[in-house]
């Protein structure tokens, strides 16, 4: 099988789920590919180190996979699989004793995607220091403008992830974003 | 436009700017931005994020992929039926012997090999909550493992 498709029809994450509780190693396959991206910006923004975020997705993709007999899927997988990786990157903070803010100087790595050349010229350099100041917010605001943002999480998912409530988490994005634009100004 | 009808359109600029609202939604928040500036400066920085992502290592998925099946691998002889007393003796900080410090040496054994055939992962909660540890353990505790250990390696 592929992971996505089968038969001629797309294959949910659920179905994917199920293949993989059985033994499929193509459906883990799937898995990693379709929600690696979202686990490891999840990592890097809580981390903001590269080579500790990708450990971080590493130890949430075995565990979560390891644990897969126990989803019984009240929440999606990828939200499930990005709350176990928001849990192992404060595990590996803690390890390294690196819970002070990062000066921005320290922030992820940055890059523009696609970039149109003539648009890139206008506005490349503003949403690089957009991104850039995002990362100078205090953890739960910056959290929570990249989850909604970047990964369309809702409230109710990124309070989950944050540790907060939904509403704590609702305030979180508009401070965070009220603070952007007052940075950007 | 009243403040209420913004606090639900600021709601929405998220999945506006990045495609992801049906159209009907759509429809109302573009039916909203010409009214209202502050959506529309808002509106503008969301689209700058959304211009300039994290950028994810490209080998990372061949990475997780290669990570995640090596870890599924059995490594051979269960972990626990042959390193029972190794283990023990190295979480109670009791060189019985030094016969086997190979077993102790080695890399920490993955719990998946510990998995019957048919079965991907054991059903055990703690491995959600972090990597087994035999930090900060007390005597009894290790004791109490020592025994379940034995125990299973007997059975």
């Amino acid at each position: 099988m592929t992971d996505d498709s089968q038969g001629g029809h797309a294959v949910s994450d659920g179905e994917l789920v199920e293949l993989g509780r059985s033994g499929d190693h193509a459906a883990l396959d799937g898995l990693v590919r379709r929600h690696h991206a979202s686990a490891y910006r999840v990592a890097i923004s809580i981390t903001r180190r590269d080579d500790v975020a990708q450990d971080v997705v590493q130890d949430a993709f075995i565990k979560a996979f390891r644990a897969l007999r126990d989803f019984r899927g009240d929440a999606s997988f990828r939200t499930w699989l990005m709350t176990i990786t928001a849990n192992e990157a404060r595990v590996a903070l803690r390890k390294r004793g690196r819970w002070s803010e990062f000066a921005i100087d320290d922030a992820g790595p940055i890059a523009i995607e696609d970039p149109d050349p003539a648009e890139q010229a206008v506005t490349g350099q503003e949403a690089s220091r957009a991104r850039a100041l995002l990362e100078t917010l205090p953890e739960k605001q910056r959290l929570s403008v990249s989850l909604r943002v970047d990964e369309g999480l809702s409230f109710r998912e990124i309070g989950d992830l944050i540790e907060s409530t939904e509403g704590a988490a609702r305030v979180n994005y508009f401070h965070g974003i009220r603070r952007l634009r007052e940075l950007m100004e | 436009m009243s403040q209420t009808d913004c606090g639900t359109i600021r709601e929405c600029l998220p999945d506006f700017a990045a495609g992801r609202l049906d159209d009907d939604a759509g429809n109302a928040v573009t039916a909203h931005l010409p009214t209202c500036a502050e959506c529309r400066a808002e509106l503008e920085l969301i689209q700058m994020l959304l211009a300039a992502p994290p950028m994810v290592p490209a080998a990372l998925e061949d990475q997780l992929t290669t990570a995640v099946r090596t870890s599924r691998q059995p490594t051979g002889r269960p972990w626990w039926g042959i390193s029972a007393a190794a283990v023990a003796a190295l979480a109670l900080g009791i060189g019985v012997s030094t016969d086997r410090p190979e077993a102790i040496d080695g890399p920490v054994p993955d719990f998946a090999s510990e998995t019957g055939e048919g079965e991907l992962w054991p059903s055990d909660d703690g491995l959600l909550a972090g990597e087994p540890s035999l930090d900060g353990l007390s005597d009894e505790a290790l004791i109490e493992l020592l025994e379940e250990l034995t125990g299973e390696g007997a059975a």
